[in-house]
């Protein structure tokens, strides 16, 4: 079988002027910021997305995913660099490639105004489906993502799983060879997190190529078969989820939990840890030697008069690998 | 290009359902040019055709230019612009279906001083009714295209590019001839209204304020506002339209 690409983005730039000083000026974390007023929000990246993968891109808030994701979905022009949807420039030919698109912007909603069915029959219309094909359609997606019943209620009625649902809806309505998704469960209840989550699994296997930006390690971990992780508009890596926890395969992971909390500092200043980062109720620590430092913190415990409630040791997980490339900053 | 039209329509369609009963709209729509008739009118002595004209112009350039400068402060807001642009059209696509829909809205609207006036001031139409509505359609259009030229400034706040329509829109409205002969303002002749109340006035019985070329001359110039209007709006919005997705 031959895999061809559905996306090949070569040195990709996408930098955008700030307002001068004196003028109101937008602060953003993790932002590149140069000294002549150009952030640059994606600079430089280049990657490939084979057709039928789950692609994720994973980065902290502001390091250049939804740029990217606009410049894909010929929403911001690039200051530099290419895109080819299956091979054909998305600036040459935006129409007949946007035909094959399905997007569900981060930033984005539905028309309140309208009902879930005049929104998807909205879309349907855009796409130039002929109406008895877009109303079987619409039908068969409110009836799979659970919203046939309220398909008459206006969108504005809606809670902000139910929107997403139908957002999903919409995208899907010209039956996508690509699907766009801009942390498609930020936000979102367990329970319509987990149907997106599904329904991304199925289209998946058949056939479509999706594209997700999260900073969800769980998200990517679950649903991607490969994932690029950028930060300040680089790509830092990219590789598969299980790869990319091998970067950190020469630590272990140690989740511990105290009657009462500590202040991190303390925590830190033990010996064996390389890393501390407070989770609910307790900490994740990394380690090297975890029989050194499991002695250490009973002993801390001890000397403190402090009681463990849980210490659990397990292997790194995607985040441990995530936290590690982001602090090291630099491109591997 | 048909097909992109097509879709123009389907945008028209939504804009249509969604915008036409919101507030500002409605003021500016159909408030305003209630108001205005009665502040223009009450206490003079005016002529039955003047007062069809007058009130037919203002209605059809405040109606058809509501909806435009809103939409796209609306949407940004609303955060459905992204969404749309996404889809397989172009920005020209979603400025068409803003104007068909705006034109659509002023005509309706405009439509009902004509018929009242030709109901209950026993007015003739001395040439053909079928010019007048040609008339009100290309103004329509006209207007509508100037209308989204008010929306450029990338905000996301309608009430920012409300108060630079009040700005433009009124002055406009003071210096053209409204229920009164055309060559009593000096400056009537840079308002695109001027031209439509003169084809309504030679429509419904008066002789053209220019002369036995009057209704050419009529609508060369508003042929030639809505082109400069049409083609600025694509300009302006291409140039625009990216500011409204940073950060």
């Amino acid at each position: 079988m031959i895999i061809t690409n559905a996306i090949t983005v070569s040195s990709l730039s996408k930098y955008f002027k700030v307002p001068k000083r004196g003028k109101k000026s937008r602060k953003s974390k993790g932002i590149q910021k140069s000294n002549d007023n150009i952030v640059r929000a994606v600079d430089n990246i280049s990657f490939e997305v084979k057709e039928g993968e789950i692609f994720g891109f994973l980065g902290p808030n502001g390091a250049g995913k939804t740029t990217t994701i606009r410049t894909l979905t010929g929403v911001l022009t690039p200051t530099e660099g290419k895109i080819n949807i299956f091979g054909e420039d998305i600036w040459e030919h935006p129409i007949p490639i946007k035909q094959v698109l399905g997007n569900v912007p981060e930033m984005a909603n539905v028309y309140m105004d309208l009902t879930a069915l005049q929104n998807l029959s909205f879309i349907g219309e855009l796409y130039g489906i002929p109406k008895k094909e877009h109303l079987n359609r619409a039908e068969m997606l409110l009836k799979k993502f659970e919203l046939f019943e309220k398909r008459h209620f206006k969108a504005k009625k809606f809670s902000k799983g139910m929107k997403q649902r139908l957002l999903l809806c919409m995208a899907l309505m010209s039956d996508p060879k690509i699907l766009f998704l801009d942390e498609p469960v930020s936000g979102l209840d367990v329970q319509s997190a987990r149907v997106i989550k599904q329904l991304i699994k199925d289209y998946n296997q058949r056939g479509m190529t999706i594209f997700l930006t999260t900073h969800d390690m769980n998200v990517a971990n679950e649903l991607c078969d490969r994932i690029a992780i950028i930060n300040k508009g680089h790509i830092i890596r990219l590789d598969t989820p299980d790869n990319l926890k091998k970067l950190t395969q020469e630590y272990f992971a140690i989740d511990c939990y105290f009657e009462n909390v500590q202040p991190i500092k303390e925590i830190k200043n033990l010996m064996s840890i390389k890393e501390v980062q407070e989770i609910k109720g307790g900490y994740h620590i990394i380690v090297e030697n975890v029989n050194e430092a499991l002695y250490e913190i009973i002993n801390h415990a001890k000397s403190n008069n402090l009681k463990i409630i849980q210490l659990n040791t397990h292997q790194p997980t995607l985040e441990d690998a995530f936290l590690k490339l982001i602090e090291g900053g630099g491109k591997n | 290009m048909i097909t992109q039209i097509r879709r123009s329509f389907v945008i028209a369609k939504k804009d249509f359902r969604i915008y036409y009963n919101k507030g500002p709209v409605v003021i500016q729509g159909i408030l305003f040019p209630v108001i205005l008739f009665f502040a223009f009118t009450i206490g003079r002595s005016i002529k039955p055709i003047y007062m069809i004209s007058g009130l037919m112009a203002m209605v059809l350039f405040l109606t058809s230019t509501s909806i435009g400068p809103v939409v796209f402060p609306w949407e940004t807001r609303q955060q459905t612009l992204e969404r749309l642009i996404t889809c397989p059209i172009s920005i020209k696509t979603v400025l068409l279906g803003s104007i068909w829909g705006s034109s659509l809205f002023g005509v309706i609207f405009s439509s009902v001083p004509l018929i009242l006036g030709l109901i209950f001031l026993s007015i003739q139409p001395s040439i053909s009714l079928l010019i007048v509505i040609i008339g009100i359609i290309l103004t329509a259009l006209s207007f509508s295209s100037f209308s989204l030229i008010l929306s450029v400034p990338p905000t996301d706040m309608p009430a920012n590019t409300m108060i630079l329509t009040i700005l433009i829109k009124f002055p406009l409205l003071f210096i053209s001839p409204l229920f009164m002969p055309i060559n009593s303002t000096p400056l009537a002749v840079v308002s695109p209204l001027t031209y439509f109340i003169d084809i309504i006035n030679t429509g419904l019985g008066e002789n053209s304020s220019f002369g036995a070329y009057g209704l050419l001359i009529d609508f060369t110039i508003l042929l030639t506002f809505g082109f400069v209007f049409l083609f600025l709006s694509f300009f302006l919005h291409g140039k625009t339209l990216q500011k409204r997705f940073r950060g």
